[in-house]
């Protein structure tokens, strides 16, 4: 099922495909609903022009296309959406230049991709309060541990395959369509949501979920199941450590970005902890909808 | 079509141009009742703000964003809600019996509305803005005050959700029914 097919589809559920039919009720006698209503506003009211209801006075022209409402379709979408909206700002501070996990101000910031200074793409979002600094991006821990969220960014190096039991580390790439297929089938995490080309964040690339899965989980050391490290591992850049996972549930939302310029494909990663908060998860979507990727 | 200096020519080319999409906005997302509410409210904000609202093409964007506002802050009565669903019978349209009931009229509509509704609430809006009001994705960043990069990865991801949600279902619905099959 394409997302052409699924709009299409939602469009044919439209309660008011044309809006002109809705012209005949606006103008019913249904008004004087409607006028007591405007009579506790102002005396200042504007003067409208509204067809049948002209010379009845701007209070029965408003009234009047709102009193009385067509369609057989009603669907209840109201909801109080108090989500932080945050914007992007030009004055930006590199992350990866921070001390890890220390608390930051709330603000816009940046990811040098692959850490080796000027020449990488960039990933600058913006946060709330209440945030830490991780190496390549930051994160949000209102309570401790399995409640975290977090923003990775960064040029994909290596993957683990797979990320628990005799982990290999494999060069990534070298497209983001090839990387996108390795964290798919090579990982060993659970897939949620298969991978679908996409346009995020200013550039074109490919989208897949998925979550940490129990296999090697020993609460409540973590994964000493896995060999190695006793983690289950995920991926790398060049000039800083393995990205491994702490929690079997951690969901995990992966954007694998070609970005001109760059030495391979940009790994976006949004991380939510199994136990985590959900004014925690709106407060990183509020960071994910600030992201862009320069080159 | 020129943008009126005065308030009133402002006021009156913006309802004249407006009122229809803003009413057929809100009928699609609430109870006729909330939806009345509004529209004229959403009006009445674009008359105390009248220097705010931008002027054409960006009208209707600013007063889609009002309206998605007000709607989030309603409030109801119920005396004049019992009132105008009176009135509502008396023209042969069915009174809402409770806000979270979707009254629909086919049963794929009804699958592929609760689909909707169990977005997230800013990822189902823009899909209702892609799919019902049909904005491109710039006049939706606009609309939400969100990036266009944002709105395309957030849509991406709502379409990938309902077509998760809606293909088990919709199987369901318009399968015909399997003959038992016997062993070989």
């Amino acid at each position: 099922m394409t997302h052409e097919q699924i709009r299409q589809m939602i469009r044919g559920a439209n309660p008011v495909k044309d809006p002109r039919l809705l012209e005949p009720v606006a103008t019913s006698d249904l008004t004087i609903e409607f006028e007591e209503r405007m009579h506790m506003q102002t005396d200042d009211r504007p003067s409208v022009d509204s067809g049948k209801t002209r010379g009845r006075g701007p209070i029965v022209a408003i009234a009047a296309a709102v009193a009385v409402l067509a369609g057989g379709v009603i669907f209840y979408l109201a909801t109080r959406d108090d989500t932080p909206v945050a914007t992007p700002a030009p004055n930006a501070t590199e992350l990866n230049q921070l001390a890890e996990y220390e608390p930051i101000d709330a603000g816009a910031y940046y990811t040098d991709a692959d850490g080796d200074g000027p020449s990488t793409a960039r990933g600058t979002f913006v946060i709330v309060e209440g945030w830490s600094s991780l190496i390549a991006g930051a994160m949000k821990d209102s309570t401790e541990g399995a409640s975290y969220v977090s923003l990775l960014i960064g040029e994909v190096d290596e993957l683990a395959s797979p990320g628990c039991h005799n982990t290999e580390w494999v060069a990534a790439g070298p497209s983001a369509e090839a990387v996108a297929g390795q964290l798919a089938t090579a990982t060993g995490l659970t897939i949620s949501d298969a991978v679908t080309p996409v346009t995020a964040f200013g550039q074109e690339g490919y989208h897949l979920m998925a979550e940490v899965p129990e296999e090697g989980h020993v609460a409540p050391e973590g994964f000493p199941g896995c060999e190695g490290d006793g983690e289950f591992d995920g991926w790398t850049t060049a000039n800083w450590g393995n990205r491994y996972y702490q929690f079997p549930g951690q969901r995990l939302e992966f954007w694998v970005l070609d970005v001109e310029g760059a030495g391979g494909p940009i790994l976006v990663e949004a991380t939510i902890g199994p136990e985590s908060v959900e004014a925690d998860e709106e407060e990183l979507q509020a960071a994910i909808d600030t992201l862009v990727i320069t080159p | 079509m020129s943008w009126p200096a005065d308030h009133r020519s402002r006021f009156d080319l913006i309802w004249r141009s407006h009122r229809l999409e803003v009413l057929a906005y809100c009928v699609r997302r609430v109870s006729a009742v909330d939806a009345e509410d509004a529209c004229a409210e959403t009006f009445l904000v674009a008359w105390r703000r009248i220097d705010a609202v931008p002027a054409p093409p960006d009208t209707r964007l600013w007063l889609y964003g009002t309206a998605r506002r007000v709607l989030a802050n309603q409030w109801r009565s119920v005396s004049r809600r019992s009132r105008l669903d009176e009135k509502l019978r008396s023209i042969g349209m069915s009174p809402v019996p409770d806000h979270a009931v979707l009254v629909v009229q086919r049963a794929e509509d009804r699958e592929v509305l609760e689909a909707v509704r169990a977005l997230a609430a800013k990822d189902r809006e823009i899909v209702l803005l892609d799919a019902w009001e049909e904005l491109s994705r710039e006049e939706i960043a606009s609309t939400m005050g969100m990036t266009r990069a944002a709105v395309d990865q957030r849509i991406h991801r709502a379409y990938k959700r309902l077509a998760r949600m809606l293909e088990p279902r919709l199987m369901t619905a318009v399968s015909p029914p399997v003959a038992e099959e016997g062993g070989t």
